[in-house]
């Protein structure tokens, strides 16, 4: 499946049909000819017909609608707001997060927690950063205002658990080094748009 | 063999009617009643009267068991019932009456010596054809008689029971015309 | 005559085992087959291609507390069950299942009880078996068993007769109660079937067997979306199988029934020995029945019994006054 399916925001405009459904039959001669008629033109063996045609289509041409789900899953939407996601970046490997503190800041559900310091070479650096996943709702404020495109949101929707620690911690979040080369580059919430650059306008600044 | 079948069964039937008779719980009186009646079925099966078998379990308890059940379901059938008897001496008398008429009018003919069947079963024929034959030769008035007394029940059930079939409760909301009904609130 | 009864014990012990593994079976087939009109895949997991999800079921099943109410009549609840499943082998008692086949020298007949009388002896312990539904509803202190117990009554009560009726026609040109008769009356090849001298028949006794074994246009005694589940809402574990196996046994006797009496019993077609042939068509009619519950909704009570009084019960008595004039002329 393609995700341009996904991206079809256009609900609500499809043309409904209406259906004739007649009236209903006064006399009894009238509920009698409808029965007849029923009867007769066999609509009920219709129903029969579709869904032996369903099956046929299942079990022969391959039309089963069964996800396996465990062993199976959809793909889901690159806009989806999972589990956070620690970038890093792609040059020297060292995580993007300045340490600024926007996300903190703006979290509705006050969850996130982020300590910074300095470092030996006077950078801020953040000592201890963790989200609380019992109060994230997953609004997605955090990865919007991110300027560097620090934290965002990835796809990872099983958070089932034994513990809500399990995956709050930033190293947990963060890209893994070994897959450094496989980091992909957020599209979805928060993220410029593909036309990003040809909207930019120029601030009265640069006159 | 077959007086050993026999005794089970009418120990089972005698004991299972007794609890109908004694027992103050109407679900008990019923199902042991029903099973009674199953278990006559199986008196008629030893005869050899196949046939008449068949249809004691489909008019007794089919049918006739089961309106009893569908007439017990306006009661809490899991509750005992509290009889009241004004005078146990003319229930008593009364039941006790009828119920040795009844021994008597069935015990006489097997100890009477005069008496002979009028139609002997026909030969060489098969349980359900020898009694089609009977039926419909020497009983055919008698037979005949109580067909159209079954008809004139049904038509009388009918008629009763039909005197407001042609309106459905639904369909008397659903078809309500609204100016009527204004016209009845006002 | 001690052959005779060890013959018969041993016949009614198969019958039991092998149809009530069926029965257990039938629960798979029926799953599977839904899922697939349904596009699903159904049970995958137990055993290859889930074949073994009856034993999963059934370990379940027995291993569930058997539970009975407080205020619900304890004997009489906790017999309702094994009636319905006990007059459904009842039933199977008098019903041809197979060819006569020989085994080691001996020749088989495959019927318990080759009555006189095999059809209304069906027809009668179908009959009794409504007082399982109607004995668990009325014992369990519950108002959906009894609204269910009531729907058992009007709705077997009424059916009955059509079923009756619907047999008749056939009965008279057979001349005989006997399904071995049905059968060997048939033995002429498709065109000898009854179904196409009296499928007026066919189809009433197909319609009321779908209400007598309260499969899915008339499945109103057990109705989750109207009445919880009916007669069998208090019931638990092994005693709700019971019901369960009676129903599916009952789906094969209503299926054997409409076999041999109607399209040629276990005679061979063309190349297919009599036995395959009754197999085939048992199997087709459990098919149809799980056909016609995916595709149809259920009907209102009020529906139901429009259905069987106004419709089917005078086209029966139609049916049967044409088989006469038919026949006297």
């Amino acid at each position: 499946m393609s995700l341009d399916k996904l991206k079809n925001r256009n609900v609500g405009v499809q043309n409904y049909k209406m259906l004739d459904l007649g009236h209903t039959p006064e006399s009894g001669w009238g509920k009698f000819k409808q029965v007849l008629k029923r009867s007769v033109k066999l609509e009920l063996f219709v129903g029969l017909k579709v869904t032996i045609r369903e099956m046929f289509k299942a079990l022969f041409m391959g039309e089963m609608h069964t996800v396996k789900y465990p062993f199976e899953k959809l793909p889901i939407s690159p806009r989806y707001r999972a589990i956070h996601e620690m970038k890093r970046l792609l040059e020297s490997g060292h995580y993007r997060c300045i340490g600024c503190g926007l996300c903190e800041k703006i979290c509705i559900s006050n969850c996130i927690k982020m300590d910074t310091r300095y470092d030996e070479e006077q950078r801020k650096e953040v000592s201890d950063y963790t989200i609380n996943f019992g109060r994230c709702i997953f609004c997605g404020y955090c990865a919007e205002v991110c300027p560097e495109l620090a934290i965002v949101h990835g796809g990872r929707y099983e958070t089932a658990s034994e513990q809500r620690a399990s995956y709050s911690n930033f190293e947990d979040m963060l890209t893994p080094m070994d897959e450094l080369m496989n980091q992909k580059e957020y599209p979805g919430f928060g993220a410029p748009t593909p036309v990003a650059d040809k909207n930019i306008k120029k601030t009265p600044l640069a006159y | 063999m077959e007086a050993i079948a026999f005794y089970i069964f009418a120990i089972l039937i005698t004991g299972l009617f007794l609890v109908t008779a004694f027992s103050r719980n109407i679900l008990y009186a019923m199902s042991s009643l029903a099973a009674g009646m199953v278990l006559i079925s199986g008196l008629f099966f030893i005869l050899g009267a196949d046939f008449l078998g068949a249809v004691q379990l489909v008019v007794y308890s089919g049918a006739i068991m089961a309106l009893y059940a569908f007439g017990m379901m306006f009661f809490d059938a899991t509750r005992d019932v509290k009889e009241k008897n004004t005078s146990s001496y003319l229930v008593f008398l009364l039941s006790g009456f009828s119920a040795v008429a009844l021994v008597v009018i069935f015990a006489a003919p097997t100890i009477g010596k005069h008496i002979e069947p009028i139609v002997t079963a026909p030969q060489g024929l098969d349980n359900p054809h020898a009694i089609g034959a009977v039926l419909f030769t020497k009983y055919l008035i008698p037979f005949e008689v109580a067909a159209v007394m079954l008809l004139v029940a049904m038509i009388a059930g009918i008629v009763l029971a039909s005197k407001k079939m042609d309106e459905s409760l639904s369909e008397i909301y659903l078809d309500a015309d609204p100016e009527t009904e204004k016209k009845e609130q006002e | 005559m001690d052959g005779y009864i060890i013959a018969t014990v041993i016949k009614a012990i198969l019958i039991l085992a092998v149809i009530s593994a069926l029965a257990g079976f039938g629960t798979y087939i029926e799953r599977k087959i839904l899922a697939f009109i349904q596009r699903r895949l159904g049970p995958m997991h137990v055993g290859p291609f889930g074949v073994l999800q009856i034993a999963a079921d059934g370990i379940k099943l027995f291993t569930k507390e058997d539970f009975i109410p407080s205020g619900a009549n304890k004997i009489v609840f906790m017999v309702a069950p094994i009636i319905t499943a006990a007059t459904a082998f009842i039933a199977l008692a008098a019903v041809p299942l197979l060819p006569e086949f020989t085994l080691f020298g001996i020749d088989v007949k495959p019927i318990v009880s080759d009555m006189n009388i095999g059809i209304l002896f069906v027809i009668a312990m179908m009959g009794v078996g409504l007082y399982g539904p109607l004995l668990a509803g009325m014992a369990q202190e519950n108002k959906w068993g009894i609204i269910g117990s009531a729907r058992t009554a009007i709705q077997f009560l009424s059916y009955e007769v059509v079923t009756g009726l619907s047999l008749l026609a056939p009965i008279m040109m057979v001349g005989s109660l006997s399904l071995i008769d049905f059968n060997t009356y048939q033995a002429g090849g498709i065109g000898h079937w009854i179904v196409w001298t009296q499928p007026v028949a066919f189809i009433l006794f197909l319609i009321s067997g779908f209400a007598e074994t309260n499969r899915t246009p008339f499945d109103l005694l057990e109705n989750e979306a109207e009445v919880i589940s009916g007669y069998a809402t208090e019931y638990s574990g092994m005693r709700w199988g019971m019901f369960f196996i009676g129903e599916y046994a009952n789906m094969i006797t209503i299926g054997f029934l409409a076999s041999l009496i109607f399209l040629g019993g276990f005679n061979p077609l063309w190349i297919i020995p009599g036995g395959l042939a009754i197999i085939l068509k048992v199997a087709f009619f459990f098919f149809l029945m799980l056909w016609v519950r995916s595709a149809w909704p259920h009907i209102r009570p009020d529906q139901l019994m429009w259905l069987c009084w106004k419709v089917l019960m005078p086209l029966a008595v139609i049916n049967i006054l044409i088989t006469g004039l038919v026949m006297m002329a």
